[in-house]
């Protein structure tokens, strides 16, 4: 492809991005959100899944524990600025991630993926249990967004929805490039040695355990940081749709329909997901029978996602064309 | 007996029911995990399904033991068609695929029983022969729960009787072992895997038809044995039944005197103890391999 169909491209997603909240209502407009978070969420998932090749069936933890962290911030802290709100999340997902990494790191398979399903049971009891701290089943809820003030610079209203949708979409397209550029580093790539053969990069002097906990703790902090966009977007923490398992499944899903073996698998997805929920939502209450039948249909026919699915075609047709 | 110590007696009995009820489940799981390599997420979901068959079978023939007899059948001819169609052609694409196509079938079970029994609590009716209470010296306890635990054990007697006695049992043992080499010794694997579990969805069909009546039918039944019966499973290692059995009779009794004493953290109590085996034994307590 040449780079100015590749610039484009972007140009055209960036317009679609802008233009969203000026054209279709703000149903439509939180809607896009949800989707652009849980696709930061998914892509973090996929930083273990399609990267590391370990599955978190616990995901839900880091991203409920970031959610949980800026709601307790806010309603706690009077004044409490907006960006250390947002940081306060990524910092409690990856603190979670530094205390897990050294039980985490030791195993690989379908052992990292009971002992991360474990561990966020274990936080989802610990949320349900401590009230003082998490308000139980009723959660945290009641506060509001700060406003985005820099001093001397800026000051901007973040009660405005369409104002909140352009910061948090900010945020979530600045995390998403920081993590594609993580991919591609030398350490990104030695990420994807270790999926390939962790033997050998162990002999050729890699230092494993400190490569994945490394790689744990960005997949945990970013978690953290799309639960604390999740947490001003709603404006209400509870256990349900922040920490339960299906939380944890949801990006799983989103990763693998999309393609696990590419950096936008889990976005197309997640966009995926989220459009056939507001196609669905009109016509059945279902929508779980729906998604976990296109989960299971994709797990059988393309296991490389859609993206696989896509690239496969564009093969296919590409090479019909040099033989006619 | 003094009052505190029909107190403890019954917590203990409590939790030696809850604990066989687990061990059910976690057998299966184990078999099916130590066999294949699939960690089945659907399995409590199964048994959730079994739990259901039995209701309507209940309600249909009015009979409970033949509720009992129907539901958990019905229930393992549905693992055995889901084997056969779905999980086998995953399974030259590895581990990962199998894993995730459990919690397809997760999901799709749960919407399944929402759609045909909706979402309230049902409650199961059992015969009067077993709704008594029983007088054990002091000590009053109801008849059910004692009724379980005599069929767990019954139900496990007869499980020990095919697996060290048999042909069959030898067949699987070995391919828990080593299942390439049963495979080459000219074996029909695919269909002994088919077997087991259906066998396995079975066992657990069993225990969801029985926690029935005790915990009511509702599509969280899922969750609730299946979180119970994974901790079982990864804290006595994978694959090993010996070692399901006394974490599996641990575990409930845990439960049971953790309620009676900080009912707060009872459920943290085992999620705790799981972090705390596997920080030290990774494979579990009784587990030979990953």
């Amino acid at each position: 492809m040449s780079k100015w169909s590749n610039w484009i491209k972007w140009a055209v997603i960036a317009l679609i991005a802008i233009v969203f909240p000026r054209v279709f209502s703000l149903y439509y407009t939180n809607l896009f959100l949800a989707f652009a978070i849980f696709s930061l969420y998914a892509v973090t998932v996929n930083l273990l899944l399609g990267y590391m090749g370990v599955l978190s069936f616990g995901h839900a933890m880091f991203f409920g524990t970031g959610a949980y962290a800026t709601a307790i911030a806010l309603s706690r802290i009077p004044g409490f600025p907006l960006l250390p709100s947002i940081l306060i999340g990524g910092v409690a997902g990856g603190l979670l991630a530094v205390i897990l990494s050294p039980l985490l790191v030791r195993v690989s398979g379908t052992a990292f993926a009971m002992l991360t399903l474990a561990f966020g049971q274990l936080i989802f009891v610990l949320a349900l249990k401590f009230r003082e701290v998490t308000g139980g089943e009723d959660g945290v809820g009641g506060y509001t967004v700060p406003p985005l003030h820099i001093p001397g610079i800026i000051s901007i209203n973040m009660t405005n929805q369409i104002n909140f949708y352009y910061f948090a979409m900010a945020v979530v397209v600045v995390c998403l490039l920081i993590l594609w550029f993580y991919t591609k580093t030398p350490f990104g790539s030695l990420i994807v040695g270790v999926r390939d053969n962790a033997l050998r990069m162990d002999y050729l002097g890699f230092n494993l355990p400190q490569t994945k906990a490394i790689n744990l703790i960005v997949s945990g902090a970013f978690a953290g940081i799309a639960g604390s966009l999740n947490a001003l977007l709603l404006k209400l923490v509870s256990t349900v749709g922040i920490l339960d398992i299906g939380t944890s499944f949801t990006p799983i899903m989103m990763a693998y329909i999309g393609g696990v073996g590419s950096f936008v698998g889990p976005i197309v997805g997640s966009a995926v997901i989220h459009f056939l929920e507001t196609m669905a939502i009109r016509f059945t209450e279902r929508i779980g029978l729906i998604n976990g039948a296109i989960f299971i249909l994709v797990v059988l026919f393309a296991p490389q996602g859609l993206v696989g699915l896509f690239n496969t075609a564009k093969e296919k047709w590409f090479q019909k064309k040099e033989k006619a | 007996m003094s009052p505190t110590m029909v107190l403890y007696v019954a917590q203990a009995i409590h939790g030696l029911a809850y604990g066989m009820l687990l061990f059910l489940i976690a057998s299966g799981l184990t078999l099916i995990f130590g066999m294949m390599g699939i960690l089945n997420i659907a399995h409590a979901s199964f048994a959730m399904l079994a739990a259901y068959f039995c209701f309507t079978a209940l309600k249909l023939t009015g009979n409970f033991w033949l509720a009992l007899v129907i539901g958990p059948i019905v229930a393992g001819i549905c693992g055995v068609v889901a084997e056969r169609f779905l999980l086998r052609p995953v399974h030259k694409q590895g581990h990962l695929a199998e894993l995730l196509l459990t919690v397809g079938m997760m999901a799709l079970i749960l919407e399944i029983v929402k759609f045909f029994w909706g979402t309230e609590s049902l409650v199961v009716k059992i015969p009067e022969s077993l709704s008594g209470l029983l007088n054990l010296s002091g000590l009053i306890y109801p008849v059910y729960r004692l009724f379980i635990i005599g069929l767990s054990l019954l139900i496990l007697a007869f499980m020990a009787l095919i697996l060290f006695k048999t042909r069959l049992g030898m067949i699987v043992r070995a391919a828990v072992s080593d299942p390439d080499m049963v495979s080459a010794l000219g074996i029909n694997t695919p269909f002994v895997f088919m077997l087991v579990f259906g066998i396995g969805i079975w066992l657990a069909g069993m225990a969801g038809a029985v926690a029935g009546p005790l915990l009511t039918v509702f599509p969280g039944m899922a969750d609730l044995l299946g979180m119970d019966a994974f901790v079982v499973v990864v804290v006595g290692g994978f694959g090993s039944l010996g070692g399901a059995f006394i974490v599996a009779l641990f575990l409930g009794e845990l439960n049971a005197y953790g309620i009676q004493f900080i009912p707060r953290l009872a459920p943290v109590l085992m999620f705790t103890f799981m972090a705390l085996v596997l920080a030290f034994k990774p494979m579990g307590l009784f587990g030979e391999r990953e």
